[in-house]
């Protein structure tokens, strides 16, 4: 079989460019995008993903992890009364006003007071075993290391969170908040720096179960006794899918996102497809001669959507290498930016189904293929 | 339509069967409220391997009769039979079926793929007709080698002159060994050398192939080398000649 559209793809490189420039950077932006997105939303699940609770108790319609409301206490006994549960810990979150030694003004952050146990849950997977420890001094802190500047703060200064003195005692890395900045300390220093006389008890609680398969059936079963006040409960799962869709689509960001994502699509098709246009175009007579000797249009569609494919496949090749140079470059310099299979996947899907739908518009102009028109 | 024409045709040559047959067929273009007939109940046979030659000035509806004895355009009355088959019963993809299986085109522009050498111009069609792939190239050779492009094979268009473009389509329709060959203008874009070559090729096409050949031009060259001239005008034939000798195809082939 003589491979037409793809001899006719690299004859013509330069007729074609345009599209695979277009897909190419379709892509990539689509990628990028993707790629900040769950980058930043998925720090408004950090609490719940970097620490080892499989369910979370909390008030019940909290929207998002920095929106709980305290709840009694001693639910925690009867957390602990079901078999499954292995742990219970409480989980206070205080919002604060950080004031540091140098210039930085006020700056707003979450303060997250946990269980420093060597077996505590909360940030488990995020935070260093000796600096949990440091946290057992107290008006101890820790911090990420890229907010170190904006609090005005070194290692071992002092600072007031809401008129209360705290100090650093450690730096951490992957801590990085959404719309704040998160600070880490025990539940003792925690309690001391809420201001609110209305909090009486933790915020949250967490538990691990001795199956953590189990999180969602337990979860199920928690909810709905009253004994001990309002509060709910939700796998570590679902809370995390809760928080990253109340920032995504609850706060507009997200649908900002898919307007964006629409609007990439929509140039790149139209650039992507008027090259394949001109391209069919430039090739009419031929393929109206082939069609004269007998090719059916079938047979002719099929060259225009394979050339399609192969513009996407470049383009897509060239998103992807560019791509992950640029997400090298962005985590070097802490840009908060994740990529997943799911995530990848959808960006080739887009890309190819980008250049389909432009292989299908062009593909109409192999109408003007009429072979009757060679004759005059 | 004319009883002298068909009886001289058919008194001229007695041996030969009909390839081609155009009864009563009238086409006309529609352009605005402007209504152009073409063809005006139309009749003719064109005999199985000969070259028939339809000469006329330009918009005299050479084009059109050719675009309609082969398919390639509905009629608006009349039929036309081809290899026996009536062209206005087949649907579009018996239409495309049975152009794959009869016939070549030859048009004026030659409508080569930049992208392809000359072999892969002929190849490709074949492709398509459902033939193993060394017949395919056994066949794309061969043909080439026929017009005398055998050492020219891997060139693209770009690099081949306007005869051997010419030459090249012409080894595409050749290749597909169709009954039903048509030319349309084959030569107007060539000088005086090469269109002499193309009618000679053309010819011994229809001698030693037997294959049809009906060829629409406007280029009074042509005219001794065709067995049968078919002088066009205003949508009907005026004249319908044999050449008993037409001079010989032996010489100027390549």
């Amino acid at each position: 079989m003589v491979a037409l559209a793809r001899k006719t793809l690299i004859y013509e490189w330069r007729r074609f460019l345009p599209a695979i420039l277009a897909v190419g950077f379709a892509g990539l932006l689509q990628l990028l995008q993707l790629a900040l997105v769950l980058g930043i939303f998925g720090s408004t699940s950090l609490y719940i993903t970097g620490s080892s609770a499989d369910v979370w108790i909390g008030y019940p319609g909290t929207q998002s992890v920095g929106q709980g409301r305290s709840i009694d206490g001693d639910v925690e006994s009867r957390i602990l009364m079901d078999p499954a549960v292995k742990r219970v810990e409480p989980y206070i979150w205080v919002d604060g006003d950080w004031r540091g030694t140098k210039e930085t003004g006020g700056v707003s952050v979450f303060v997250s007071g946990i269980d420093t146990s060597p077996e505590g849950l909360m940030f488990s997977k995020a935070l260093p075993l000796d600096l949990r420890q440091r946290l057992n001094e107290p008006d101890a802190v820790v911090v990420d290391r890229s907010d170190l500047d904006q609090l005005g703060v070194d290692i071992g200064q002092t600072a007031t969170i809401n008129g209360h003195e705290v100090r650093v005692v450690g730096i951490s890395t992957g801590l990085r908040a959404l719309g704040g900045v998160n600070v880490l300390c025990s539940l003792d220093t925690a309690r001391h720096l809420d201001s609110d006389a209305e909090d009486i008890g933790p915020t949250y609680l967490v538990a691990k179960l001795y199956d953590p398969t189990q999180a969602k059936a337990v979860a199920m079963r928690l909810r709905g006794d009253s004994a001990f006040g309002p509060y709910t409960t939700w796998s570590a799962d679902h809370f995390a899918h809760v928080s990253v869709r109340y920032w995504m689509f609850d706060t507009g960001a997200g649908a900002g996102v898919l307007f964006l994502a629409g609007i990439v699509f929509l140039v790149g098709a139209v650039i992507t497809s008027q090259t394949l246009i001109a391209a069919v175009n430039g090739s009419v007579r031929e393929y109206a001669t082939l069609n004269a000797l007998g090719v059916g249009v079938g047979a002719l569609r099929r060259v225009v959507l394979e050339q399609a494919f192969w513009v996407g496949a470049l383009g897509l090749l060239g998103a992807s290498v560019l791509g992950v140079a640029l997400l090298m470059l962005a985590r070097g310099q802490n840009v908060p930016v994740v990529l997943n299979l799911p995530a990848a996947l959808g960006c080739i899907v887009l890309v190819m189904g980008l250049a389909a739908v432009s292989g299908l518009a062009a593909m109409r102009s192999l109408r003007a293929a009429d072979p009757a028109t060679l004759l005059r | 339509m004319n009883p002298a024409i068909k009886s001289s045709a058919a008194a001229a040559d007695k041996k030969t069967t009909v390839a081609l047959q155009a009864e009563n067929v009238s086409k006309a273009f529609v352009s605005g409220k402007q209504r152009t007939q073409v063809l005006d109940g139309l009749s003719l046979h064109i005999n199985a391997a000969e070259l028939t030659l339809i000469s006329g000035p330009s918009g005299c509806g050479k084009s059109t009769l050719l675009a309609v004895l082969s398919g390639l355009q509905k009629l608006d009355g009349g039929r036309v039979l081809a290899l026996g088959s009536e062209l206005g019963q087949l649907d579009l993809r018996a239409l495309e079926r049975f152009r794959l299986q009869h016939t070549g085109f030859v048009f004026q522009g030659f409508n080569l793929f930049p992208a392809l050498n000359a072999f892969e111009q002929v190849e490709l069609p074949l492709n398509h007709m459902g033939m193993s792939r060394s017949e395919a190239r056994e066949r794309a050779r061969n043909s080439l080698d026929e017009v005398g492009l055998s050492h020219r094979m891997k060139l693209r268009p770009s690099e081949l002159s306007g005869g051997e473009k010419q030459r090249v389509a012409i080894a595409r329709a050749l290749a597909k060994e169709p009954e039903l060959l048509f030319a349309d203008e084959p030569t107007s874009a060539l000088d005086a050398a090469n269109g002499q070559m193309i009618i000679d090729i053309l010819h011994r096409i229809a001698r030693t192939h037997g294959t049809t050949v009906l060829c629409v031009s406007h280029d009074p060259r042509l005219v001794v080398h065709a067995d049968r001239v078919l002088a066009m005008e205003d949508g009907r034939i005026l004249s319908d000649q044999r050449n008993d000798a037409p001079v010989s195809a032996s010489k100027g082939t390549p």
